[in-house]
């Protein structure tokens, strides 16, 4: 040992104060087993005495305390088995239960005292109401939390198997029946509780976290209490409900600890069966209501439905017999109204407990609509009528919008969420009326947030949308996503963001899919209405998927055209509100897009050729000619358009040549005003496929094979190819026009000879070795050589009689 | 007790009737050491033999008479020289004459008034012998037996509860109660402490039973406390509310009756002191004077018979909080107040500062403090010492450090 004290860490300190002790316990505990060999039970019960003065430390830790504790209720047993033995054996030692309480020190006298009174019941139960009312009673005298808890707990654990356990009228003397029990293990508990609520006020207050960790440490000897009160078999129903719970509740309630309640309620929430709570609900939540401001009165109560919800889908398993008419699972007794108890008794709650934090109450009713949707998956009402309660709640509190981020907006959140999730069907979280008003609570980004949460949610459900006034509510439901909203934050938009967001509401837009025609009209047209304001930025991702539905839509009408006499009209109608559409499109400054669409309604009607088709059709593409000409102002995207252009009339059939002929005229001429030369020729060899396989009402929508146009086209570019100064370009172009020319060739366009292949080749032949050598030229000789390569083939292989390449010089 | 004498002829022994059956007891001497001796009751007649023995056979004894004395004597320590004889009866055994063989002589003194209890005390005893004296003309053969004398009781009419209400302003507030003010030796003391207010920190609390011998009168008087018994009522600190159980048995303890003014020579008392020490190892506490009887021997009761639950007082609301076992308690705790001191204290006595010179009040015992042995009137305030239940009072009320 060195001289100096060693300064030792408390963990040190606990072990070397245990260790001590231990030794003594070990010491004693010897002594005791040789005294009792030796019937000499005065002296056995000395050292007994001597090794409980160790439970009277006020040094140790709780948790060296309960291992010093189970070191010596261990060896009390021995002495508890040789008492009983002796018991047996008919030798009784006269007044043992007075002889222990002559210990001068109460801690270890009345250990002996409980050890001792065991012996007596066990030896003579009738005896068993006296001592154990005795016992829990002289047990007062240990007021130390700490050594009173462990003293109780020693208490409990003895009589743990001789509690009286049978019902109040057969057994009325001395053997004692269930209620002496529940008088019992509850003045017990009320003791326990009353020394675990004390641990809190003593001491200093910065040792209180200390001093809570503690008492957590120590809490289940208190639960065990409850713990002894369920595990009665004789406690019935009627029992728990007039004297365990109301004995239970009051004191919980009284004892005003926070943390004593809460693991309180806890605890009788999971030891006591399921059916007692659903005929005590409305005790036990209005005993909720009253408990101490820090109580998590959430938790308990959300504990508790979760139970019941899950013990109404379990025991639904067993009794598969179905649901009454209201819905409700036949496992729950009628007479209990499930939902309206926690409900009313949440409400209540929430009225009266002042410093409830918004996000609890909001946790409440989340767990309210589980235990709703658990319980009675067929009530949407119920889940509607929370939404209605909370919105009254915010609406009481003043509460208008709770920013993104804060613990409400989370929980309300994860409120709105559960409908979703659980019907997996927008339609029916549209049946809720208060589902959209109380989303209303949210900020913003919240919305914004849910908005996405459900289009997702619909989309990965495929829910179809199939009447107007859906439409309308689920776009209503979305809204954030739809048009711009006034509490929207001001500057800059996230355009991907924005287009990750509309591309999903385009996708949702996709779903709106009616049973009938006429109803899907209506409905495309009650989008459009909701989605026409959204502005320029959206209309551009919502606006063309409700116009490739309107154009389905028409298709649809062809389909049926045996069935509706009106169709065309109808067709009409849509085409009309295609192009209105269109048209805002145009009007958001957009040129590309509405292009395209009309050039694809245009196609649409060519095919569906209604009445009055080809005037509507040479709208369209006058209307997109027009864009070409107005709105487009990139040479490259003219020339994009102009190719798309020329590819849709190409593919219209149903113009007459009085159409037909400016049309492809203007084609043309649109062409070869392209600013850059490249272009020009591009765009007119492009073109000249307009004269070779158009088709139009004046040639009976057969191809319109004008050879000697083609030739002028494809003359012309090769004009204008001339004059690129970059050669590489130039030739290029030339080994484009080639193939026109080997195509319109092959098609059998008689304009076009060997000989001006020929020259072209040549022509390309000439100026192709001048390139310097570059990526580009390696591709352009690579694109000259493939199509000599074809040309060769089809000299050495001829397989129409038609077209020969005689004379054509490679 | 022999006599030592040198050529000693003969030997006494006295023989009682029946003292093979006769109860035994034990009885502290003055050394300490038991001594078993054979129990008489007041107004028992005590007979037997004396048989007196001569050393050698066939020598003779002369004599001038031969006596027994029945003797009950109080000695004062501090005047040894001093018996006060406060019974002597002779009885003359043989005349005067020459004893030649063994010889027997039966005695009785009937129907003796034994009016004491044995005592054997700090500075007191009180015994009863006989005394046989064989006269002789050099040195008397004398030959003394010691008897044990209990003395019973009858019932107390009057045995009422002892309920109070002590403590010190803003600081304890206490409410006691005792079942009985007097107890049997075989009693078991229940009774409860009631916790009216509790703003120090305690760390226990015990019963002390106090003996307290007082013998001689006026200067010559001495007081002695001892403490017979500690015992741990309450362990850890109690808060507003709680109420405590005592149950103290009091048939392991060496008790006698509460002696009072026997024979105007020494009195012996018991109390009851309630100590309740705190963190600081102060200690408050209060005495209260309980009697002590001997009840004669019956069949023990069953040894359960403690947990009778004493009578809440109806001060104290605190009825509906602790339910009672046996809710009509005792008759004695419902009879009327009585004038006897030591009985009913009066339910509930008004508290008073330390220095008040009215009512009871708990006192803050001082380790180191004097104690004064002085007497007090019931009025004053009772102050009780810190160390180990010498049980005085002390009229100093101030708290010392």
């Amino acid at each position: 040992m060195p001289a100096t004290p060693q300064q030792l860490s408390p963990v040190e300190e606990q072990e070397k104060l245990l260790d001590e002790a231990l030794g003594v316990v070990k010491v004693q505990a010897f002594q005791l087993k040789r005294c009792l060999d030796k019937n000499k039970l005065m002296d056995a019960l000395k050292h007994a005495s001597a090794m409980l003065a160790e439970l009277r430390t006020s040094l140790l830790s709780p948790k060296s305390y309960y291992e010093l504790y189970m070191a010596i209720t261990d060896e009390l047993r021995h002495m508890e088995l040789y008492l009983l033995d002796e018991f047996q054996k008919g030798r009784k030692v006269a007044d043992l239960y007075e002889l222990v309480q002559y210990a001068g020190n109460i801690v270890p006298r009345l250990y002996l005292l409980i050890t001792v009174g065991l012996v007596y019941i066990k030896s003579n139960s009738g005896l068993k109401r006296d001592i154990l009312n005795d016992l829990v009673e002289m047990c007062r005298g240990v007021q130390h939390p700490l050594r009173g808890l462990f003293l109780r707990n020693y208490l409990l654990q003895c009589t743990r198997n001789v509690l009286p356990d049978i019902a109040e009228t057969e057994n009325d003397d001395g053997d004692g029946n269930v209620r002496d029990s529940i008088n019992f293990v509850l003045m017990n508990f009320a003791e326990m509780n009353k020394l675990w609520v004390r641990m809190q006020h003593q001491g200093h207050s910065r040792e209180k976290q200390n001093r809570e960790k503690e008492r957590e440490e120590l809490r289940i000897l208190v639960g065990t209490n409850l713990v002894r009160l369920s595990q009665l078999e004789s406690v019935t129903m009627e029992k728990y409900q007039k004297t365990v719970l109301p004995g239970i509740l009051e004191q919980v309630v009284s004892c005003r600890d926070a943390i004593a309640q809460e693991y309180l309620m806890e605890c009788i929430i999971q030891v006591f069966p399921d059916e007692f709570h659903l005929q005590t609900l409305n005790p036990f939540l209005k005993s909720c209501a009253e408990l101490e401001a820090g109580v998590n009165v959430k938790n308990i109560v959300i504990s508790l439905m979760e139970r019941l919800a899950a013990f109404s889908q379990r025991s639904e398993g067993v009794g598969d017999s179905g649901r009454n008419d209201q819905g409700s699972p036949t496992c729950l007794p009628p007479d209990v109204q499930l939902f309206e108890v926690f409900s009313d008794q949440v409400a209540s709650i929430i009225a009266n407990r002042q410093d409830l934090p918004a996000e609890d109450m909001v946790s409440l009713e989340v767990a309210l609509v589980n235990l709703a949707h658990k319980c009675y998956p067929d009530r949407v009402d119920y889940v509607d009528k929370v939404m209605q309660n909370s919105i009254e709640v915010f609406k009481r509190l003043g509460l208008e919008k709770f920013e993104l981020n804060t613990l409400v907006a989370k929980e309300l959140q994860k409120l709105l969420k559960i409908p979703i999730d659980n019907y997996n069907n927008l339609l029916t979280v549209l049946k809720l009326q208060h589902y959209a008003p109380l989303m209303q609570h949210l900020d913003y980004y919240g919305r914004k947030l849910l908005s996405i949460y459900i289009l997702n949610n619909a989309l990965d459900s495929e829910t179809l949308i199939t009447t107007q006034e859906q439409v309308e509510q689920a776009l209503n439901l979305v809204k954030t996503l739809v048009s711009d909203q006034s509490d929207q934050p001001k500057g800059e938009v996230d355009l991907e963001e924005l287009a990750e967001e509309q591309g999903l509401l385009a996708r949702f837009i996709h779903q709106f899919k009616s049973t009938s025609a006429d109803q899907q009209y209506l409905v495309l047209s009650a989008a459009r209405k909701i989605l026409g304001v959204g502005g320029p930025l959206r209309i551009k991702h919502t606006l063309p998927p409700l116009i490739f539905q309107a154009y389905q839509l028409a298709y649809k009408y062809k389909d049926l055209k045996k069935e509706d006499d009106m169709w065309e009209k109808k067709c009409q109608k849509i085409f009309q509100f295609t192009h209105s559409t269109i048209s805002a499109l145009v009007k958001a400054e957009l040129a590309e897009l509405p292009l395209r669409l009309f050039l694809q309604g245009a196609l649409a009607i060519n095919q569906i050729g209604f009445d009055n088709h080809e005037t509507v059709a040479y709208e369209f593409l006058s209307q997109a000619f027009s864009l070409y000409e107005d709105e487009i102002s990139d040479s490259k995207a003219q020339l994009a358009a102009i190719t798309l252009i020329v590819g849709t009339l190409e593919q219209i059939s149903c113009f007459g040549e009085e159409n037909a002929e400016p049309l492809r005229t203007q084609c043309a001429l649109a062409a070869s005003k392209l600013l850059k030369k490249p272009d020009q020729c591009r765009g007119v060899a492009t073109c000249s496929h307009l004269f070779w396989s158009g088709k139009s009402l004046a040639s009976n929508r057969e191809e319109t094979h004008d050879g000697k146009r083609v030739v002028e086209c494809l003359k012309k570019g090769l004009r204008i190819a001339k004059q690129c100064m970059d050669v590489s370009v130039q030739v290029q172009l030339y080994v484009e026009l080639l193939n026109h020319y080997i195509y319109f060739y092959e098609k059998g366009n008689d304009q076009i000879s060997v000989q001006i292949l020929n020259q072209v080749i040549g022509k390309i032949k000439e100026e192709l070795p001048n390139l310097d050598s570059s990526d580009e030229t390696d591709q352009i000789t690579k694109h000259f050589n493939n199509t000599l390569e074809h040309l060769r083939s089809r000299i050495e292989n001829p397989d129409s009689d038609v077209i020969s390449y005689e004379g054509l010089e490679i | 007790m022999s006599f030592f004498g040198f050529g000693q002829s003969a030997e006494i022994d006295i023989y009682l009737d029946g003292q093979d059956a006769r109860k035994k007891v034990e009885v502290k001497t003055e050394d300490g050491k038991k001594e078993l001796m054979l129990l008489y009751y007041d107004g028992e007649t005590v007979s037997g033999k004396v048989n007196v023995s001569l050393k050698k056979a066939g020598s003779k004894l002369e004599h001038q008479g031969i006596k027994i004395e029945f003797i009950g004597q109080i000695e004062l320590f501090y005047d040894r020289g001093n018996h006060h004889e406060f019974t002597s009866l002779v009885k003359e055994l043989a005349r005067p004459g020459e004893m030649i063989a063994h010889t027997s002589y039966p005695f009785e003194f009937s129907c003796v008034e034994k009016p004491f209890e044995v005592y054997t005390g700090a500075n007191v005893k009180l015994r009863y012998f006989l005394r046989v004296t064989i006269v002789r003309r050099l040195a008397d053969i004398v030959k003394e037996v010691d008897i044990a004398v209990h003395t019973l009781s009858s019932y107390p009419e009057m045995n009422n509860s002892i309920k109070m209400e002590v403590g010190i302003e803003d600081c304890l507030h206490i409410e006691f109660e005792y079942n009985k003010s007097k107890y049997h030796l075989k009693d078991v003391i229940v009774g409860k402490i009631y916790f009216l207010l509790v703003r120090i920190k305690i760390k226990h609390m015990e019963i002390a039973i106090i003996k307290r011998e007082t013998t001689g009168t006026g200067p010559n008087m001495f007081t002695e406390n001892e403490t017979i018994a500690k015992y741990e009522i309450m362990d850890g600190a109690p808060v507003r509310g709680e109420s405590i159980p005592i149950r103290v048995f009091l048939a392991g303890y060496e008790l006698t009756p509460t002696m009072r003014d026997i024979n105007k020579k020494f009195s012996v008392r018991y109390f009851l002191n309630l100590v309740l020490m705190d963190t600081e190892d102060r200690r408050y506490f209060k005495q209260q004077e309980i009697t002590l009887w001997r009840k004669g021997d019956k069949v023990r009761k069953s040894n359960i018979q403690g947990q009778q639950q004493v009578q809440t007082s109806e001060d104290i609301n605190s009825a509906d909080r602790f339910p009672q076992l046996h809710p009509g308690g005792t008759d004695e705790n419902r009879s009327q107040s009585s004038k006897d001191d030591t009985e009913e204290q009066g339910s509930k006595q008004v508290f008073t500062e330390i220095k008040s010179p009215s009512g009871d009040s708990l006192h803050v015992g001082d380790p180191f403090s004097d104690h004064n042995p002085d007497h007090i009137t019931e009025n004053q305030i009772q102050h009780m010492q810190r160390e180990a239940g010498d049980g005085q009072n002390d009229s100093n009320n101030e708290k010392r450090e």
